[in-house]
């Protein structure tokens, strides 16, 4: 295999699978069977081309042959290539655990394509390397995501939806008229290109300006405040796998998107555009940290706890240090995982429940002790608990912080996760150790099932923690690859190939 | 080896759940048990090394890459407090063996129990201050877990959150302090830090790092006011009260304060910080203890105060590494003597208490002082090693509590002779405090006794006759108790191998300025001080009655008690009020925050980075036409607002599509033009056709403040997107990329730019927004089917 053209695989390759799928439609056993293997075969391409980058550095593609900035390049950097392999193997694992629990209906209503387009989406807007290209990945994969909010059809997600697309359409139109000033000022959409450009124009009004439009289109995504507002009410609709998928992918993208942007193109303004970055992650963490103890449903108190993650890390990236950028990565992946951990987990409590309401729950310990104590611990990885996984992210992140003296915020930071765990505590608390209460009572082997992919989750969830040395010259790379664009710009422009 | 052991205990730990259900339930007791015997044996052996002021190190590797290693040190003073946590642990061990029922699982109370062990081993012996960090969060867990050891009560479920809440809140802030301290050092290692930070102290960090660390200390060590979540972490079973909310872990934060000594000792803020917090917390604590009714109770709060004695001891001693203390050095170093000295004299007698008042329990089955009393007859040997322990506790002669009050008498003494600080002018108000509080620990030393076993026996159906407990409960308690008095009579053996070279380690020379200890050192203020205590102890016990009931004045809403739990039920409520407030689930309200957020932060941006150049000249002049265009669309966006019926909408919606249509031909492109045209045309006539299944159209009902407040934000979001958008026309500095384009024919073989661009410059993109539409072809596949099976999936399945 020529693996130049590696970096097209993450992308082609759940597209391709998605699309064959949608030919034997009514066949679960095929739908089943070729969606798993369609995530396996991204997260396997997308695990060669990080031992590649890894490897041999920043690997480019120019689509066409046309070269840079003319054509569409797709760059696979640390950064990129680390969550496009954390995608995948999460999406594996997800669509693993809704063969037990999705129902067959739901299943066959195009469930396993929509996904792997989305992933198809996801992975290429951390892979491009064009701003307008970018763009058109946002719509493959919100428009999957529509399909999979309304998976089913029920009133409330419905409704939701609704809302959802209405949102997200506002919001994409704002994304193509601030391209379009942004292409007006530079007269180009290579991100790399940019960066030159902007480069040599310097500190000006304007283009912080363009660099704030771009902060509110990415943080509606991102769900940053105060432009979180849809977020709970939209994520709580679908079923469990599809908001764990959510929880764990769709932020993310956005979060992606900021530190791009704001590592890579806009940083000749950083005394403004960092500093509202920051006043907006401290912000984000603290309405989030509001709203992680408002509720008793399970699924809101994790959903807020997305929101409180999201103010953590871009609280790294406006530090704007390598210390700091690499711990905002490793917090980045950690929460990804963990999110997608603790959706799955709540997702059998409520299976095992059949409630969502926290006052409803008690006593399980005596008869799912597995599940309970595999889910204290991921709280208090969660919580950035050491050696746990969110913890050498947290310390990195808070060290930047400090070094680059943002001292009160610093420990805003460091007391939000008692938020986080107090609120997420109160699962286990309530749910597991309470006075026994009523519950379904499933068959033992369904339980079973939807437990394996959960504890492989949790195995890889806690080796991120507590071997995090292993991978840690992955991250050492990013950090220093975001913090220094030239490598970046070089790879793009310079070695045309 | 270090790391071998504090790992042993986590290993017998694993091997205990795994083998829990196929071995009997006390044997899993005595595993437990043999290893702190072992562990206090091997560490014993190192006593001759590590008292000739030597130190043992091994170091592995963790993260190497951020400096963070496992770096253990075995010096004098981790001596001590490893000595404790394994000594006290045998015998906590053995007597939790005979202290459990038949109806709790042995194997998670010892797995928690040596995960405990490992942790707290961990937070003594670490260098790498990050390392240390990670234990200190474990022993808040494995506290938390055991304090929930009877979780199916909701009192250990609120107790064991509390503790959990308070300790690691104090953690993650010591924590930033320790990151603070490393962005000072740019080093992990105590070692290093404790040698630089003497030359620190302008570091704009140095105080910030010092108060964050003393958060943390004082949150472990149950310091005011924070001492809160101490009582209520008695709900654990005895044992662990002894353990860990007694003899170890609320040390730990005594043991920061001791290891960090010689790095921030000799600051003035320092000193007075801990004097003072460490006798607030004494004073309050023996006062608070003396209202209690629930043995347990007086005991945590007899705790809280003697860990504030010690706190004080430890501030008065930080005097001493201040280099303008001169010749007074030895008396301050006198201090910090008598701190490591109390502490193990208190883990001595209070862990003996602890284990006494679990035997009543256990026997009589209550603890409420209202419904004890004459016990002396049917448990004499408890009553035996409750005086010991009480005595000691005291200050009373022949006990070691006896010993070290009288040097804590002399330390505050000192603090009337400090040549710095200014520490002369409140020197008797200091002394006061300590002697007062020293007359209420009197007072509960001796309602621990006498209140429970002399007097009426209790005479109550509903309790069995009491009989004595058995051996296996009765011989920890006895070894402490004998150790109590046995300190007092051979206090310089423990001295000289224990004591001094943990001195060594806090201040220099300090083994050579250590005193040695008297029990009688003629008539001095010291003895007057403890003959007063005693006197006025005596008359305070038996006037008791009188003034006791005067505490219930006390408003009992004021307490920082009612302060934590109004603040985290308010926080929540807050939270709930809040977010219910602005996540309405509205639509339009979402729309309100999107835009009025994007117009804040975009005037924002130009209040602070100055206003944006703005320019009408256009590169090409406007012709007629495309204004007559602009003010039809305008008119009709306008008209849309105003629409009464669907239909019009629909029309008026048609006419700004075929307006950009036009647009596109005025700017000469024909394709998009004839693009825009199709698909205005599909969807208005698709508009047409649905219009029959759609519902009525109904005017939104809004008042008129909100219609002008929408319309406000309405016409500032235009004109900042315009205005942007201004701004951004006239930038030329770049030649565009589209140049490059105009050569399509050569380049790619097609005359039509557009159509060059789309099929084959970015090609990509053409496939990708084919890939959106046959997504969307999907979803809206998906909810018709739906609709024609009526109705939605059930989601019987998360």
């Amino acid at each position: 295999m020529k693996l130049i053209n590696l970096v097209v695989l993450p992308i082609i390759v759940p597209l391709f699978i998605g699309t064959v799928l949608l030919l034997f439609r009514k066949s679960l056993l095929a739908q089943r069977a070729l969606g798993l293997f369609g995530a396996a075969a991204t997260l396997v391409v997308s695990l060669f081309l990080l031992a590649k980058v890894a490897e041999d550095g920043i690997q480019v593609v120019t689509l066409g042959s046309w070269a840079a900035p003319y054509g569409i390049s797709l760059v696979s950097d640390m950064l990129s290539i680390l969550l496009v392999a954390t995608a995948s193997l999460l999406t594996l694992l997800v669509l693993w655990y809704s063969v037990y629990s999705l129902g067959e209906k739901r299943e066959l209503s195009f469930f396993y394509p929509a996904t792997l387009f989305m992933l198809t989406g996801i992975n290429g807007a951390f892979t491009t390397g064009d701003i307008f290209n970018l763009f058109v990945f946002f719509e493959v994969f919100l428009m999957a995501s529509y399909v999979l909010i309304a998976l089913g059809g029920e009133r409330i997600q419905l409704r939701e939806s609704m809302k959802y697309i209405i949102v997200n359409v506002v919001a994409a139109a704002l994304f193509v008229i601030t391209i379009g000033y942004l292409y007006s000022i530079t007269g180009t959409l290579n991100m790399a290109d940019l960066a030159v450009k902007l480069g040599d124009i310097g500190s000006m009004g304007v283009i912080s300006t363009v660099a704030i439009m771009f902060l509110v289109v990415f943080g509606i995504k991102a769900g940053i405040f105060p432009l979180y507002f849809w977020l709970p009410g939209s994520y709580y609709a679908p079923p469990l796998p599809v908001l764990a998928l959510f929880g764990a992918l769709l932020t993310k993208v956005g979060i992606y998107s900021i530190t791009r942007v704001y590592t890579l193109i806009f940083t000749t303004d950083v005394a403004f555009t960092h500093d509202m970055l920051m006043m907006l992650a401290i912000a984000t963490i603290l309405f989030g940290s509001i709203g992680a103890l408002a509720y008793m449903d399970v699924k809101k108190i994790i959903i807020y706890n997305i929101v409180i993650a999201v103010g953590v890390i871009l609280f790294g990236v406006a530090a704007f240090n390598e210390v700091a950028v690499t711990g905002s990565v490793l917090y980045l992946i950690h929460d990804m995982l963990v999110k997608a951990l603790l959706f799955l987990m709540i997702g059998v409590l409520i299976f095992i429940t059949g409630k969502t309401n926290l006052r409803e729950m008690g006593g399980l310990i005596r008869h799912y002790p597995v599940l309970g104590w595999t889910y204290l611990v991921a709280v208090f990885a969660l919580a950035g608990i050491p050696p746990l996984s969110g913890f050498a992210g947290k310390i990195l992140i808070l060290q930047g912080g400090l070094e680059g003296g943002f001292v009160w915020q610093s420990i805003v930071v460091a007391l939000s996760t008692m938020v986080v765990l107090l609120s997420a505590i109160r699962i286990f608390i309530y749910a597991f150790w309470g006075a026994e209460k009523s519950f379904n009572s499933p068959p033992k082997a369904k339980y079973v099932n939807r437990m394996i992919p959960v504890v492989i989750l949790f195995v890889i969830t806690m080796g991120y923690g507590v071997f995090i040395e292993f991978l840690m010259p992955l991250f050492q790379a990013t950090g220093t690859q975001l913090m220094d664009s030239s490598l970046y710009i070089d790879a793009v422009l310079g070695g045309e190939k | 080896m270090l790391l071998f052991y504090i790992l042993f205990p986590l290993f017998v730990a694993l091997g205990i759940t795994i083998v829990s259900s196929k071995i009997r339930r006390e044997f899993l007791g005595w595993i437990a048990f043999s290893v702190p015997v072992v562990l206090f044996a091997l560490f014993a052996r190192h006593i001759p090394t590590i008292s000739s002021s030597e130190a043992i190190r091994t170091t592995f590797s963790w993260i190497p890459s951020y400096g963070i290693d496992l770096t253990f040190l075995l010096d004098g003073l981790s001596l001590i407090f490893v000595l404790l946590i394994t000594g006290v642990g045998a015998l906590v061990i053995l007597y939790s063996i005979y202290y459990l029922s038949s109806k709790d699982s042995f194997a998670h109370f010892y797995t928690y129990l040596l995960l405990f062990m490992t942790a707290m081993l961990g937070v003594v012996l670490s260098d790498n201050i990050i390392v240390l960090y990670v234990f200190w969060e474990f022993t808040s867990i494995s506290s938390f877990l055991l304090i929930a050891f009877w979780f199916h009560r909701k009192n250990s479920r609120n107790g064991a959150i509390k503790s959990l809440l308070i300790t690691m809140s104090g953690g993650f802030t010591m924590l930033a302090g320790f990151l603070m301290l490393h962005v000072m050092t740019d080093s992990f290692s105590l070692r290093v830090i404790l040698a630089e930070l003497p030359q620190l102290t302008d570091h704009t960090l140095f105080y910030p790092a010092m108060a964050l660390l003393l958060i943390g200390a004082f949150t472990k060590s149950a310091q005011f006011p924070f001492h809160i979540w101490l009582p209520d972490a008695m709900e654990a079973p005895t044992p662990v009260s002894a353990y860990l909310h007694s003899a170890t872990m609320v040390k730990a934060g005594i043991y920061l304060i001791a290891r960090f000594t010689p790095g921030f000792g000799g600051d003035v803020y320092w000193f007075w910080v801990i004097t003072c917090v460490g006798l607030v917390t004494l004073f309050w604590g023996s006062f608070n203890a003396v209202r209690q009714n629930d043995l347990k109770a007086l005991l945590a709060f007899s705790t809280i105060s003697q860990l504030g004695l010690i706190m004080t001891l430890l501030g008065i001693g930080s005097a001493g590494i201040n280099p303008a203390i001169g010749e007074a050095k030895g008396l301050y170093t006198f201090a910090l003597f008598t701190a490591l000295f109390h502490l193990v004299n208190h883990s001595t007698f209070k862990g003996s208490l602890f284990m006494v008042v679990g035997i009543v329990d256990h026997q009589v089955g209550t603890r409420d002082l209202r419904r004890l009393g004459g016990l002396m007859r049917f448990l004499p040997f408890t009553f035996l090693l409750a005086m010991i322990g009480s005595f000691a506790m005291a200050g009373l002669p022949f006990f070691n509590g006896f010993l070290s009050k009288e040097m804590f008498l002399t330390a505050v003494l000192s603090i009337g002779d400090l040549p710095i600080y200014g520490g002369a002018q409140v020197g008797w108000l200091l002394v006061l405090v300590a002697w007062l509080a020293s007359v209420f620990t009197f007072v509960y030393s001796m309602i621990l006794v006498f209140r429970t076993f002399t007097g009426r026996p209790i005479v109550d159906e509903e309790y069995k006759v009491p009989q004595e407990a058995s051996l296996g409960m009765l011989i920890p308690p006895g070894i402490l108790g004998v150790l109590a008095i046995g300190l007092f009579f051979f206090p310089n053996l423990l001295s000289d191998y224990l004591l001094k070279p943990a001195v060594e380690v806090l201040v220099e020379d300090g083994a050579a300025l250590a005193p040695k200890i008297y029990a009688w050192h003629g008539f001095n203020t010291e003895l007057f001080l403890t003959l007063g205590i005693i006197t006025l102890g005596i008359v305070a016990y038996l006037l008791l009655r009188k003034w006791r009931p005067y505490y219930q004045y006390i408003p009992s809403n004021w307490t920082f008690n009612t302060l934590f739990r109004s603040t985290l039920s308010g926080y929540e409520r807050l939270g709930e009020r809040v977010t219910m407030r602005y996540m309405n689930g509205n639509l339009p309200s979402y729309f309100l925050y999107i835009f009025s957020f994007f117009i804040i932060v975009m005037w924002t941006t130009w209040w602070i980075v100055g206003p944006i150049n703005v320019t009408f000249d256009s590169p090409s002049s406007m012709t007629v036409y495309e204004g007559l265009l602009a003010v039809v669309m305008a008119a009709a966006a306008i008209a849309i607002l105003f629409a009464h019926s669907r239909l019009t909408a629909i029309l008026l919606n048609g006419v700004l599509g075929f307006s950009i249509a036009i647009f596109f031909v005025f700017f000469r492109a024909p394709d998009l033009a004839l693009t825009q045209l199709v698909i205005e045309a599909v969807t208005t006539i698709l508009f047409l056709v649905c219009f029959n299944y759609l519902p009525e159209w109904k005017v939104e009902k809004l008042s008129i403040t909100k219609k002008v407040r929408n319309g406000l934000i309405a016409i500032a979001g235009g004109l900042t997107v315009t205005i942007v958008g201004l701004a951004v026309n006239n930038y030329t500095k770049f030649e565009s990329i589209s140049s490059f384009y105009e050569n399509s024919y050569e380049l790619a073989g097609g005359r039509n730019i557009v159509n060059a661009i789309l099929g084959d410059f970015r090609a990509f993109d053409t496939m990708l927004e084919g890939l959106v539409l046959f997504i969307a072809g999907i979803g809206v596949f998906t909810l018709i089917r739906m609709r024609q099976k009526k109705g939605a999936e059930p989601r019987e399945n998360q």
